[in-house]
């Protein structure tokens, strides 16, 4: 993953979330894409967009799951990446990068 | 049938200036929409509306001719289906040996015109079906690919594309006294006391066979629809269909028919509220009218749907003999 955790994201612009039931659906009204988020990921979702960084998104959810932590991080990358392929969250300078 | 008609006002002028719509308006009710015709249609007698209004107006081939000058045509120009998306925002359609139909921007006015070689009852499958699916759409409503049964008080709907079996399941259901609430198309009204689900036209396509089988042989000595299909147009007395919106019960996602021929049995499988909600995304009924405006009500319609109703996945191998076991499942599910 080409982010660092200290960089924060952002819901990409045109993009709706709603939580159904304790799952989450995502919708980019630009690439006419969805996506479902199981429990879990609705969750980082909701995390991370609200987080003031990556990291703090992190801090939040080692304390909420007990997950090993290097696993922990090696999911929200992978969910990072995601997300970023999938045109539903951005950086801060309005750019989206590339995934590793 | 009853008809009621009323004074034919206002009149509407085509783009050469003539007069539409002049004489008998007849009335009805379908999904829930008070249709005002100047053409008698297969429909029941006006007797409830709300969701919105919508006028149906024979007008002569030249009126499209003239509305199509310039326009680019969406569909390739061998297919028998073409539609376009016209300036002024309203849509064309049409089926080769069927007919045309005009949708106005707003959807609040279909004109249409029925080829000779299709029958009455061809030609409004298809306005009360495909065409009416434009108007609904920009009438901000969503309509559902879908047939759905009255199973007591309550409506069951079985979701899922063409082919995948929705009718000749439905058909079974009207062998074991049920009643048709709506064929093919299905529209949903959320409330206060739950989801209704609106009657469509009282008639049903199936296969010969499948219609002999559950409905009778006098149901099957009927031609076929058109010359693409060997399916038939089976009107449907008040016996067994409803015309009254029934509180919906759940929803049952038809698994495709290639990936069920491999399953034994039958199978119902409860889906989770964000499947649910991809599978009544993927059962959207018009898929042609896509905007930014369309997808956001789309969301947010399909989200409300799958946190208040029970959608299941339903997959069964395709064998008429098997039908009775998967009505027989439902049945005993819904209990």
């Amino acid at each position: 993953m080409a982010i660092s955790f200290s960089a924060r994201v952002r819901i990409a612009p045109d993009v709706l979330f709603r939580l159904v039931g304790d799952e989450g659906v995502l919708v980019n009204l630009n690439t006419e894409r969805y996506l479902g988020l199981n429990a879990s990921g609705a969750r980082m979702w909701d995390v991370l967009s609200s987080a003031g960084s990556i990291q703090a998104a992190y801090d939040v959810l080692l304390q909420e799951y007990e997950v090993d932590p290097a696993r922990l991080r090696a999911d929200l990358e992978e969910f990072i990446d995601a997300l970023l392929g999938q045109q539903l969250i951005e950086t801060p300078s309005g750019e989206t990068p590339d995934p590793a | 049938m009853d008809l009621k008609t009323e004074i034919a006002e206002p009149l509407v002028s085509d783009l050469a200036g003539r007069t539409l719509g002049a004489g008998r308006r007849y009335r009805y009710c379908v999904y829930g929409l008070v249709i005002v015709s100047d053409t008698p249609l297969a429909l029941p007698e006006y007797s409830h509306g709300g969701l919105g209004e919508l006028e149906v107006l024979i007008a002569p081939a030249d009126a499209f001719r003239a509305a199509l000058e310039g326009a680019r045509f969406l569909s390739s120009p061998g297919s028998w289906y073409r539609y376009a998306f016209l300036q002024d925002g309203a849509t064309y359609v049409r089926w080769d040996g069927v007919g045309e139909f005009l949708v106005a921007a707003g959807g609040q006015r279909i004109l249409c015109r029925r080829e000779d070689t299709a029958s009455s009852e061809s030609f409004q499958v298809y306005l009360l079906g495909q065409a009416l699916s434009f108007a609904l759409v920009k009438q901000r409503l969503e309509p559902l690919h879908a047939t759905a049964v009255v199973v007591g008080d309550r409506a069951v709907a079985f979701l899922g594309s063409s082919a995948f079996g929705k009718s000749s399941l439905a058909a079974c259901f009207l062998e074991a006294g049920c009643r048709l609430l709506t064929d093919d198309l299905l529209l949903l009204q959320t409330s206060s006391i739950g989801v209704l689900a609106h009657p469509g036209p009282p008639r049903i396509k199936l296969f010969s066979k499948v219609a002999a089988r559950f409905l009778g042989p006098t149901a099957a000595a009927r031609p076929p629809m058109n010359t693409d299909t060997d399916k038939l147009i089976v009107p449907l007395d008040q016996r067994r269909s409803c015309a009254t919106p029934v509180t919906l019960a759940a929803i049952y996602a038809v698994v495709p028919p290639r990936e069920a021929c491999r399953m034994p049995d039958v199978s119902i499988e409860p889906l989770s509220p964000r499947a649910a909600f991809i599978e009544l995304v993927g059962g959207t009924f018009n898929r042609r009218l896509v905007s930014a405006d369309r997808l956001t009500r789309q969301f947010s319609v399909m989200t409300s749907l799958a946190d208040r109703l029970p959608v299941k996945r339903l997959a069964y191998p395709r064998a008429i003999d098997r039908l009775q076991d998967v009505r027989a499942r439902v049945l005993a599910d819904l209990e």
